[in-house]
């Protein structure tokens, strides 16, 4: 495509054209973008996409241009904004009716999934033809040799707590053997190293149990990005369920299939938002089974109470800040807590202190 | 040679390609390649591509290619522009 002009999107006026011209293509304004490119035909804007972290997102073409190459030279451009920044893992979400477009230019579909009270669907895709096998393969590989009929948990532990425990001790009873994947994406308060080690040592007696890092599928900011933000609107709810219903896709599809996994555990979430809709969306889902996957049985077991309390992370998290350390001794493990008192946890007990963050 | 940089040159219009270069996980040159005319000259671009990268003497390098229909000569300069840029100090 010749003769259009390509400019970094920065004017409210610009930015108001770009909402426009996504929502006569059926898209929102995707948020949190780094890099917003429109692109210009003698200063009317007719394409437009950004850049999300390392998802291509928002990608929209007007009307009148359709069927000229336009999608290539916007995916070609925000490619290039991304691989300047060192990303070389990228992913892309579409309409699921365009994601053929974006097959053609080099990306492989993951997975599509669609909310059918809200009408809503996307797909996700990932630039490249190798990440989904290599990851897949490289999880398979952990469970081989593995009896059918595991059962996975995928937890955050930020930190790890007695609650955490209970349902893992809980879970491992009830399978031949526990996967459990702790969410790699280090948005968190305790970063992933710390969490993945506190798990590992918090569940070292029960020794059915496997550890594996989450990895960037599962549960990540390019599978679930609202997962790591807070819910403020409906419309934030509505775009919650899309992904948590991309999210078990994924999961079924390559993380089920791949540990021969049969049942999934999870708590129950009176507090976060995020997580009981992602909690409704598993048991809605995950039992009736998808394409290419069999169903999965989801446990959800009550949240492990201590003197009428709930005990969470997030709780922890909140007597940390309160400098009630002697309160947060009860409700972690001895891994935990000794970690907590160590020295390598100052920085973050400081950041918990200054923080409001939820995670 | 170490220190292969994430470096792309092309794009994924109609008759041109995107070559994307970047670390490689072991120390060998790794390649993939993909055309929407694999058919008849995937072969082609694969020892293309392999010439260009001998000749650059790049070493542990990653190197991805998205073919959407390029000419011999506009692979060759994308592939020798995504090279230099990689191997750039």
């Amino acid at each position: 495509m010749f003769g259009l002009e390509e400019r970094a999107l920065v004017s409210p006026k610009e930015m108001e054209e770009r909402s426009r011209l996504l929502a006569s293509r059926g898209l929102t304004v995707p948020g949190n973008e780094s890099v917003i490119l429109g692109f210009f035909e003698e200063e009317r804007l007719v394409a437009t996409g950004s850049l999300v972290g390392n998802i291509l997102q928002g990608i929209a073409v007007d009307r009148e241009l359709e069927g000229e190459g336009v999608a290539a030279t916007v995916t070609s451009a925000l490619l290039k904004k991304a691989m300047q920044t060192g990303r070389r893992q990228l992913f892309l979400y579409s309409k699921p009716d365009e994601a053929k477009r974006f097959e053609a230019l080099g990306f492989t579909l993951l997975a599509t999934a669609s909310v059918e009270r809200t009408g809503l669907g996307a797909s996700l895709l990932e630039w490249g033809s190798e990440g989904i096998d290599k990851w897949r393969a490289a999880i398979a590989a952990k469970a081989e040799g593995g009896p059918e009929g595991a059962g996975v948990a995928v937890v955050n532990c930020n930190p790890f707590t007695l609650g955490h425990y209970r349902l893992l001790e809980y879970a491992a009873a009830r399978t031949p053997r526990l996967y459990v994947l702790v969410v790699e994406e280090d948005r968190s308060l305790f970063p992933f190293e710390v969490r993945f080690r506190l798990v590992k040592e918090g569940v070292s007696e029960l020794k059915n149990v496997v550890v594996l890092r989450g990895g960037p599928y599962v549960i990540s900011s390019a599978t679930f990005p609202s997962y790591f933000t807070r819910i403020e609107s409906g419309e934030e709810e509505r775009i919650t369920e899309l992904y948590a219903a991309l999210d078990i896709e994924l999961f079924g599809r390559y993380v089920a299939s791949a540990l021969k996994a049969t049942e999934r555990f999870v708590g129950t979430e009176p507090y976060c938002p995020v997580t009981s809709i992602y909690n409704r969306m598993m048991k809605e889902r995950l039992p009736k089974g998808g394409e290419g996957w069999p169903p999965v049985r989801v446990h959800e077991m009550p949240r492990f109470e201590m003197e009428g309390m709930p005990v969470s992370a997030s709780r922890v998290r909140s007597l940390i800040r309160e400098d009630r350390m002697e309160d947060v001794r009860p409700l972690v493990p001895e891994s935990t807590w000794k970690w907590l008192v160590s020295d390598e946890a100052l920085p973050v007990i400081e950041k918990i202190r200054n923080s409001e963050s939820r995670h | 040679m170490n220190g292969v940089k994430n470096s792309v040159a092309g794009s994924l219009e109609s008759s041109d390609v995107l070559v994307t270069v970047g670390p490689a996980e072991g120390a060998e040159n790794t390649l993939d390649v993909e055309s929407i005319v694999f058919k008849q000259f995937g072969a082609r671009i694969r020892s293309v591509a392999e010439e260009v990268m001998a000749a650059s003497g790049v070493r542990g390098a990653d190197v991805r290619i998205q073919d959407r229909g390029a000419l011999e000569c506009t692979l060759r300069a994308r592939l020798e522009t995504a090279l230099e840029r990689a191997l750039k100090a």
